[in-house]
């Protein structure tokens, strides 16, 4: 594995810390989520993104919304290790007039471009943004991580149609497929499976994806368009809480309150795995 | 009452497209609405600034949102349920929370649709729209109006809505007119008592005027074409001066400009108040005029509730 492949992974380690860092100040969070779409948002804004941490305006960036918003934690995480702001911050959360709350505020945190949470928003903006782009001619691109138990929301698949009517391949649509949701299986409460072909039959290029590989992720995030004059639909298969072992995968986890050691055994195992990465990107080939 | 009578949508629709022709950074929005909004002309012309959605009103303010964060000015008229209460939550979160710089007109505003049923009236926009922080509500009073009102929608810097109705109506002055948002207009001297009315029933809460002045009832009238932020400095100067203030609307009784006025007086300088609208009811459908009529909002109707309520 390349040393790029071995560093991205070390970001996205530094950056669970960042979520646990989170949790611990304010003893609770949206860990599954968070988690799950971690190493995406990692690959997006450390290999693929055009920002300017230092001109978060910059007009010609590239645009990054997180339609599922109460993975927020993921988001602020990633924005503080790319600079876009002091990382003391992440011990705000939770707290009064704190500038990173259970929901993303475009007017309280540079880098954070809509007021995301209200599930079944960001489709419908991110497509806006992405045609207006377009018609000013200008190459930025549109990259969007919606939730999985998200899709059920009617007004994604009215944007669903509006970005393969205007062909928009622009804009990029990860559904973070960890499969599970408050209630429980996301195919038991409400089945969008197989996702990929409810995005094909609208217009959209798909492919599916494993996404906590970031070999694949990168590979996927290099491979764009999937096909040129179509938006871009990548299911990407995900673990809930992904990192912390004794979390993964389980429906409980999707909103954490931290029971006695939880806390400590989640960080004593993310501290673990930045050693490990730190100690193979050292070694790893250019 | 000025000369022939006029579409609103006409109005409204040449008049943003003239300041479109300007200002680049126009986008018509369209939920298979454009047309009839008055927009024919401006699709033709600029094809690259009019975008069709078909219908989905939710989804349209959303992707306005988004557009506008860019640094367009959207512009999305629709028929006024569809765009109010059908995508509230978009227009609370997307364009109120986010602030956007998009411009959402309802038009067939009232019950201008009027045999068309419940479905299609919309009497409850100025109630739910003036909830949403930072959202600016109008309701002009005459084709001149809408055309002024819309220079200054277009001028502000802000989410905006915007009531129209469908049926012409007449010219209220002679000549251009300028358009402040949140300013009142003084129609009428008065010192028994205060009409103050906005959008449609102005023309009408004029003519019940008259004929009470021959009563012998001497009426003030206001027009009130920004329901949110409301003028409270002329609410206060007509509570002071008449003692007695009657607010007329084309929407339910309460929530909205007899709402604001109440409050307004309330906290301030409270008077006795007529809150005249229609009731909470899913109004019955028939022609306009019958309509406005059945709920007492035409001059006969608007006169007959206020000389009550003066005790005549």
């Amino acid at each position: 594995m390349s040393k790029a492949i071995k560093t991205l992974e070390l970001q996205a380690a530094r950056s669970r810390r960042n979520v646990l860092r989170m949790v611990e100040a304010s003893d609770h969070g949206h860990l599954g989520g968070a988690m799950s779409c971690l190493d995406i948002v990692t690959a997006l804004y450390f290999h693929t993104m055009k920002v300017r941490p230092e001109d978060p305006k910059w007009a010609d960036r590239d645009r990054f919304l997180l339609s599922a918003g109460h993975k927020c934690m993921v988001q602020y995480a990633v924005l503080a290790e790319k600079g876009f702001f002091d990382k003391s911050v992440l011990d705000t959360y939770g707290s009064l007039k704190t500038k990173i709350p259970g929901h993303p505020d475009m007017y309280k945190l540079p880098g954070v471009e809509a007021n995301t949470g209200a599930l079944g928003h960001g489709l419908s903006i991110a497509s806006g943004m992405a045609l207006a782009l377009r018609a000013d001619g200008k190459d930025s691109r549109v990259f969007v991580v919606m939730g999985d138990g998200e899709l059920a929301e009617g007004s994604n698949w009215e944007a669903a149609a509006v970005a393969a009517h205007y062909g928009l391949d622009n804009l990029v649509v990860f559904v973070d497929f960890n499969g599970l949701q408050i209630s429980g299986k996301v195919e038991e409460v409400m089945n969008f499976t197989p996702i990929a072909e409810h995005f094909a039959a609208f217009g959209w290029a798909v492919r599916d994806i494993d996404g906590n590989n970031m070999e694949e992720v990168v590979a996927t995030l290099d491979s764009l368009p999937l096909e040129k004059g179509k938006p871009n639909l990548i299911v990407a298969h995900t673990v809930k809480s992904k990192g912390v072992s004794f979390a993964e995968n389980k429906a409980a986890y999707h909103y954490w309150t931290p029971k006695a050691d939880e806390l400590a055994a989640a960080i004593a195992e993310v501290d673990a795995s930045i050693a490990k990465l730190e100690k193979e990107v050292e070694e790893a080939a250019e | 009452m000025k000369g022939e009578l006029k579409d609103p949508r006409k109005a409204f629709g040449k008049a943003v497209s003239d300041i479109a022709e300007t200002d680049e950074r126009i986008v018509i929005l369209s939920a298979d609405s454009g047309g009839s909004s008055g927009f024919k002309d401006f699709a033709k012309a600029h094809p690259e600034r009019y975008f069709e959605f078909g219908i989905m009103e939710q989804g349209v303010t959303g992707v306005a949102a988004g557009m506008a964060t860019t640094g367009k000015i959207p512009v999305f008229c629709a028929i006024a349920p569809f765009v109010t209460c059908r995508n509230y939550e978009m227009f609370r979160n997307d364009l109120g929370y986010m602030r956007q710089n998009v411009k959402i007109v309802g038009r067939n505003g009232g019950f201008t649709y009027s045999d068309l049923g419940a479905t299609h009236h919309s009497l409850e926009d100025y109630a739910i729209m003036r909830m949403i922080p930072g959202v600016v509500v109008l309701a002009p009073q005459s084709p001149d109006e809408i055309r002024a009102a819309s220079v200054a929608m277009m001028k502000h810097e802000g989410p905006v809505y915007m009531r129209i109705g469908n049926p012409p109506i007449p010219e209220l002055w002679d000549g251009e007119r300028e358009f402040e948002i949140g300013k009142g207009q003084l129609l009428r001297d008065g010192t028994d008592l205060t009409i103050i009315s906005t959008g449609s029933t102005t023309v009408e809460a004029l003519k019940a005027a008259e004929a009470m002045e021959a009563k012998g009832v001497s009426v003030m009238v206001i027009g009130m074409p920004t329901v949110c932020p409301i003028d409270e400095e002329i609410v206060l100067m007509a509570a002071k001066k008449t003692g007695r203030i009657m607010t007329v609307e084309e929407h339910y009784v309460h929530g909205g400009l007899g709402t604001l006025v109440a409050e307004v007086c309330a906290e301030n300088y409270p008077v006795p108040m007529k809150m005249h609208g229609v009731p909470k009811e899913y109004a019955t459908s028939g022609p306009y005029d019958e309509l406005l009529h059945y709920y007492k909002l035409d001059a006969e109707g608007i006169e007959e509730t206020a000389l009550a309520f003066m005790g005549k």
